[in-house]
């Protein structure tokens, strides 16, 4: 918090004040300047009301600095959290791509969808195992078996593997088939989930609420990073509005915003931002451009059989076209998006 | 050119040692201090002490700092030490405590 004292402020009610924030547990820094003097307030951990200073006599204006969210606040780390998986780095130059199909629904599915989207240049192989489906009777995913395939595949290719874990009794069989656990929408403010999950020693890939404001997703990252895990990542994929042409409105400004308040990577769901096939590489081109420091894409083989979210499933056809855009937009912004891509490397040959 | 330059910084980094060095001698005196206003009841908060100290400093200035860059100067020294002495009494109330 920032007290700006009045220009013609005595010595008296400068000092004064100080007395009071110091009652209140800050630490202070004076600066004084050549007109005013300006108290810089750290520290202090009870809720107050900034009006009690600012009736103090001498006081021009108080600021608070300090967000709600503190771990996860740019101000508490100005550097950008770049989280390491091996040899994929997540919030760094390069925009890192994670495809795959919606769920594991077979070996033969998860295998051709490893293969395609690796061969694209995706980075990390997305699939469900465990699927939070709206309705008590869609698929509800093939459960361990499915992260067993998924993370076959994934070695297969060279791939990491993300995967959502819904509920605490899944996180000790997911942690040891995924390399980032993804936090669904739907489990965004499931604190006693987040809690846990700031004890994991994986990544965390927190997807922002289905009708969550920016502060309230921060506020969630903060209960996995106040657990000790620092790797965490946040996913925009889409909010509630209005509109109902698309399956949500996939909020692109969410990037610069968060990035600003944040030193967490960014990652952009176009897939479910969406919901519509044809309108995922608009989006994910909009999300590189904006600054996205990754994307999560869903593509299956067979989209028009796939057992759950077929119709926001890109071909793998549609991915590599994609993928080549990409690689024309990121270094217009300075970045990088799998520069070689695998193209027929070990294929066919 | 650059010989002067290395000469400079070297003597720039053994300057900053002894004030690391000078700095930590003070803050030592400003928790003994702290002690003793905790066993005298005193507040840690003392504005004319700390006027004072800034006088004495200000009267000591012979340049090339100008006097309001040593007040901003010192003023982050107090802070400091200030913010170690509530950091001391902290640890002394939780031992009471316990």
């Amino acid at each position: 918090m920032v007290v700006v004292m009045q220009e013609r402020a005595s010595d008296a009610q400068i000092q004064s004040v100080i007395a009071k924030l110091i009652e209140m547990g800050f630490d202070v820094h004076r600066s004084t300047g050549a007109l005013r003097t300006v108290l810089g307030a750290v520290g202090g951990s009870r809720q107050f009301d900034t009006a009690l200073l600012e009736v103090l006599d001498g006081v021009q204006e108080v600021h608070r600095i300090t967000e709600p969210y503190k771990l996860a606040s740019r101000t508490f780390k100005p550097d950008n959290t770049v989280i390491t998986i091996g040899d994929v780095r997540i919030g760094g130059d390069e925009v890192i791509v994670m495809a795959g199909p919606c769920s594991a629904e077979s070996e033969e599915q998860v295998e051709t969808a490893a293969a395609a989207v690796r061969r694209a240049g995706a980075k990390v192989l997305r699939g469900g195992a465990f699927k939070p489906r709206s309705s008590p009777y869609s698929f509800q995913g093939l459960g361990e078996e499915g992260l067993r395939m998924l993370r076959s595949s994934a070695d297969r290719h060279n791939l990491k593997l993300i995967t959502e874990v819904m509920d605490i009794s899944q996180i000790d069989v997911i942690e040891r088939y995924a390399d980032i656990l993804q936090v669904g929408a739907r489990n965004m403010q499931n604190f006693t989930l987040l809690r846990e999950l700031g004890h994991s020693k994986k990544p965390v890939m927190l997807k922002r609420g289905i009708s969550a404001t920016i502060e309230e997703w921060l506020l969630s990252a903060e209960y996995i990073l106040a657990g000790g895990n620092t790797n965490v990542m946040l996913c925009e994929r889409g909010i509630r509005t209005f509109e109902g042409y698309t399956r949500n409105t996939l909020d692109i400004s969410a990037v610069p915003v968060v990035q600003k308040l944040s030193h967490l990577p960014v990652i952009v769901d176009p897939s479910h931002g969406t919901g519509k096939r044809d309108k995922v590489a608009p989006m994910a081109r909009a999300a590189v451009a904006a600054g996205a420091d990754g994307l999560i894409i869903e593509v299956h083989c067979d989209p028009d059989h796939a057992l759950s979210d077929g119709a926001q499933s890109m071909f793998p056809s549609q991915f590599d076209r994609l993928m080549a855009e990409l690689r024309i937009i990121a270094p217009a912004i300075g970045r990088s998006i799998c520069l070689e891509p695998v193209t027929r490397r070990g294929w066919g040959v | 050119m650059k010989a002067d330059l290395d000469d400079l910084r070297k003597r720039i980094d053994l300057l900053d040692e002894s004030l690391v060095r000078l700095l930590n001698s003070r803050a030592a005196c400003a928790l003994e201090i702290g002690r003793l206003k905790r066993e005298m009841g005193i507040a840690i908060y003392q504005p004319e002490r700390e006027a004072e100290v800034l006088r004495n400093v200000q009267r000591v200035n012979n340049g090339p700092l100008d006097q309001d860059a040593i007040k901003r100067l010192f003023e982050r020294i107090i802070d400091e030490a200030r913010h170690l002495e509530r950091v001391a009494e902290e640890l002394q109330l939780k031992k009471e405590d316990s």
